[in-house]
């Protein structure tokens, strides 16, 4: 199975979360968030400005930032 | 049993203290309103910038202390504001009652997340009640969650509740009554052995640490620790360990990870247990098509129809905060300014008098005048927030932010900024991050706020040529716009500096939850506009207050009676021509005599003037009006005058009064502008003088800008007691103006030139002026580090500031 990061998706894609690396604190905060491996992701949108990305995970929306969602690999 | 409220006249059967835990936007606010309704206050949390209420709820015969601690996702602590919930729930916080157990509130709709703090929090084995919320929109969403079957898997009682409609609020109270009464049992999750055993070992490390800590440490927060490895408690123990310790706790943090990360074995262990749970708890039936949420999101983050809906919104919000805000302000400066006439009246001349119609009655009123604004960004951000808007925004809005090391929620505070730094500055609260939101407390001030606007009006107006820059452009407007343009650009390299320097942490993760959208409640939008004002005027009101009272106290002593004398004796001359009967009049007390009659004829005139000025903008038919206006007048005093002989007299000694009362309020103004000068402000200006002399400023500007520190607008009023016009000058007076232009330095040159000018704007634009922003800041922040360090700061960039642009201009020869 091929992988890519989350940030590289395009709207609508729907992934698989294969793993969460980054600085501590950041690793952290998404997996609390419950972006963790084996959890299913779809990209719901861009921001105007082209970043955050809006994303839907464990069924509610969550924002995050590009920089930060290229941490986040996912099933391509 | 908690010792923890006072008896109160009825003898309680008993008392106990909750604390109420629960993700952001759960609806956890509304159920703690519900519980407790008006009786609640705000707990004061030392060194930290978040806050929680404290309310009482009543049922049967108990009285249950309700403390609803800040919205959080994890009690994961990397801040002072993340550690505070596990020190409140812990009863660690001085002032702040222990809980005896533990209300966690749980949103239906996205369950599995909001368990995630639920599992952390169940940990503690306090006794706990799950609230289960929100199960509408769950339902709407195809979700079912079977109370029943959550509450014998978690091995906690489960109430579901829906607050804004009161249903279960009765049974949550008994079933938080019954359970107080026994022993939790903390959750068992199965994390893999190596952890468990890292988890034990440092608990036993931390509590041989216990005494140098002050407390017993508890596992819950042994695991917290093993996983964050930073933060406030780490530091703690870092602190009374010594290398020894740090060396031995990242050696069991070594042996506990196994070579994983220990934040995902945490999060793959709660998740993975949350995710078994569900089978049986939660069922999803998939359903077809968006839901109202996704639709609206549509529109609302499109990026044609979501950009002019937040442009449209967000100029709303700096409409009203700016202008409409304005008829209020003035009824309130009206009002106050009244007020101190009425008062001053009854007393009699004197420090007294002084001290309440200069000191008390203004202070008083420059804390209320900034209620207006306050209450106009609240309203908009608590049904903003409400609605679930605010997050929406700071969606959009987070690129343009990030390049300033700030995020999307910093947005609506900096916009504020441009009416007024106090709502903006407490309107920070939006923003959970504790760095980011310290960054826009501190640069919220350089945004050029509504009170700067008098003193760019005045200079400019005196200064600047009212000429036309490319043939289209007035040149006075160019010079206001970059006015305004000055604090952002100082605004820019500060943000900067604060993310490079001082809140050095690295970009911190903006992950923000996009909530569904919910109808605003009438209730909790009020009760957010009631704490608000409350708050500032009960807790910056007062500092606001006494600095007001501080800087009129160094404008008014020493009072010298040898001046006063000196006026009393040029008054008496003055005087001294006239009759009796027309250095005695005095229309207060005879409101029935005959040039009481004429006074009447002069002031309607005066009124019908000012009313034309405001309608007519023509200066020739202005001029033909007054004209008019002025015939009228004319007209009826003949009239009075004509009807006895008494009355002929009675107008000569009221054009007589007229005259005498010019000459004694310039005397009265020679008499404030004396002792204005004599003052310890005076003196103070004359200290300063040699500092503020290369900005072009003599000591009266000086002075001026040191009495201006209560509020930026007053140096107007002060320059027009100096240059003896009286205080009650504003920006728009021809007189002041002229004063302005025709001031003179002791050597005979102009004190004002454009370079002043300019000097003086610059400075007021970028300076900290302003007590009550200092004020808020402390308030916000919690501490004096913060007010402090923004004076200091903006007050040093101001004097460079304005010390370039004086030596530039005057070089041009401005």
């Amino acid at each position: 199975m091929s992988s890519q990061t989350l940030d590289k998706l395009p709207i609508g894609a729907s992934a698989t979360v294969l793993d969460v690396a980054g600085e501590p604190a950041l690793q952290q905060r998404l997996l609390e968030m419950g972006v963790l491996p084996g959890v299913q992701v779809s990209i719901v949108r861009f921001a105007p400005l082209g970043d955050p990305i809006e994303i839907k995970v464990m069924g509610y929306s969550l924002s995050l930032r590009k920089s930060e969602a290229a941490h986040v690999t996912v099933s391509a | 049993m908690s010792d923890t409220t006072t008896s109160g006249r009825h003898a309680r059967h008993d008392k106990h203290t909750i604390a109420v835990m629960g993700n952001p936007n759960t609806g956890k606010s509304t159920l703690f309103s519900a519980l407790t309704g008006t009786r609640q206050k705000v707990a004061n949390f030392p060194g930290v910038t978040v806050e929680a209420k404290i309310g009482t709820a009543r049922f049967e015969n108990s009285e249950l202390t309700v403390i609803d601690l800040p919205g959080t996702y994890s009690l994961s602590a990397r801040s002072p504001d993340e550690r505070v919930a596990t020190e409140a729930l812990l009863g660690r916080i001085e002032g702040t009652p222990k809980p005896d157990g533990v209300l966690i509130v749980l949103d239906a709709s996205s369950l599995d997340r909001n368990l995630y703090l639920g599992t952390q929090v169940l940990e503690f084995g306090l006794p706990a009640v799950v609230a289960l919320t929100m199960m509408d929109v769950a339902e709407a969403r195809g979700i079912t969650v079977d109370a029943k079957k959550l509450s014998e898997t978690l091995g906690v009682p489960v109430v579901v509740v829906n607050a804004p409609k009161g249903r279960g609020l009765d049974e949550l109270k008994s079933t938080l009554h019954r359970t107080l009464h026994h022993p939790g049992k903390p959750l068992e999750l199965p994390y893999p052995e190596d952890f468990t055993r890292g988890v034990g070992t440092l608990h036993e490390n931390l509590c041989d640490l216990g005494v140098e800590l002050g407390f017993k440490p508890t596992r819950p927060e042994a695991l917290r620790l093993l996983v964050d490895g930073a933060g406030p408690f780490f530091e703690e123990c870092e602190e009374v360990g010594g290398e020894s310790w740090t060396r031995q706790f990242f050696e069991i943090r070594e042996r506990a990870a196994g070579g994983r990360s220990l934040s995902m074995v945490e999060a793959q262990t709660r998740y993975g247990a949350i995710g078994g749970w569900m089978r049986d708890v939660k069922q999803t039936e998939t359903r077809e098509g968006r839901t109202k949420t996704d639709v609206v999101d549509g529109i609302l983050t499109h990026k044609v129809w979501g950009s002019l809906v937040f442009i449209l919104a967000m100029g709303l919000i700096f409409q009203s905060i700016y202008s409409w805000s304005g008829p209020m302000m003035d009824a309130i400066d009206g009002g106050f300014g009244a007020l101190g006439d009425w008062v001053g009246g009854m007393l009699s001349e004197g420090a007294l008098k002084s001290l309440i119609v200069d000191g008390v009655i203004p202070g008083v009123g420059g804390v209320l005048i900034f209620l207006p604004q306050i209450l106009i960004l609240f309203l908009f951000i608590a049904i903003l927030e409400d609605l679930g808007y605010m997050a929406r925004a700071a969606f959009l809005m987070d690129r343009l932010m990030s390049r300033f090391g700030l995020n999307g929620r910093s947005f609506i505070p900096m916009l504020s900024g441009f009416a007024c730094a106090v709502p903006a500055i407490m309107g920070t609260r939006v923003i959970e991050d504790r760095n980011t939101r310290l960054t826009t407390i501190f640069l919220a001030p350089f945004m050029s706020c509504s009170a700067r606007l008098p003193v760019y009006v005045l200079f400019i107006a005196a200064f600047v040529p009212e000429t036309k820059v490319l043939g289209f452009l007035e040149l006075q407007g160019l010079v206001l716009f970059a006015m305004y343009w000055v604090g952002v650009l100082a605004a820019i390299p500060t943000a900067l500096v604060l993310k490079k320097g001082i809140l050095k942490s690295k970009v911190t993760p903006f992950l923000l939850e996009l909530p569904s959208y919910k109808a605003p409640r009438i209730k909790a939008v009020a009760r957010t506009l009631l704490d608000r004002g409350g708050s500032f005027v009960k807790r910056a009101g007062t500092i606001i207050l006494a600095v007001s009272i501080l800087v009129w106290a160094a404008g008014y002593f020493p009072h010298s009676q040898r001046v006063d004398d000196q006026y009393d004796a040029e008054i008496a001359t003055a005087e001294a021509p006239y009759s009796e009967s027309v250095v005695k009049f005095d229309p207060e007390t005879d409101p029935d005599s005959l040039m009481a009659k004429f006074l009447e004829a002069d002031e309607a005139h005066d009124a019908r003037v000012a009313a034309l000025a405001e309608e007519i903008t023509d200066d020739d038919a202005l001029e033909t009006a007054v004209a008019d206006s002025k015939k009228k007048r004319n007209a009826a005093m003949a009239e009075i005058a004509a009807s006895s002989t008494e009355a002929t007299q009675a107008l000569n000694d009221y054009v007589a009064w007229k005259e005498l009362s010019e000459a004694r309020g310039e005397i009265e103004n020679q008499r404030a502008g004396h002792h204005l000068e004599n003052s310890f402000l005076g003196r103070a200006g004359h200290l300063i003088e040699p500092a503020v002399k290369p900005l072009g400023w003599d000591w009266r500007i000086g002075m001026a800008a040191i009495a201006s520190f209560p509020a930026r607008e007053v140096i107007v009023a002060t320059l027009g007691t100096i240059f003896n016009l009286g205080g009650d000058q504003d920006e728009e007076s021809d007189s002041l103006r002229e004063v302005v232009k025709d001031a003179r330095r002791a050597d005979g040159t102009p004190l004002f030139t454009l370079a002043t000018g300019l000097s003086i704007m610059v400075f007021f634009a970028l300076c900290a002026q302003c007590a009550a922003t200092l004020a808020v800041m402390r308030r916000e922040t919690n501490s004096w580090k913060w007010p402090v360090a923004s004076f200091l700061y903006m007050t040093g960039l101001a004097y460079v500031a304005a010390l370039v642009t004086y030596q530039v201009a005057s070089a041009w020869g401005a």
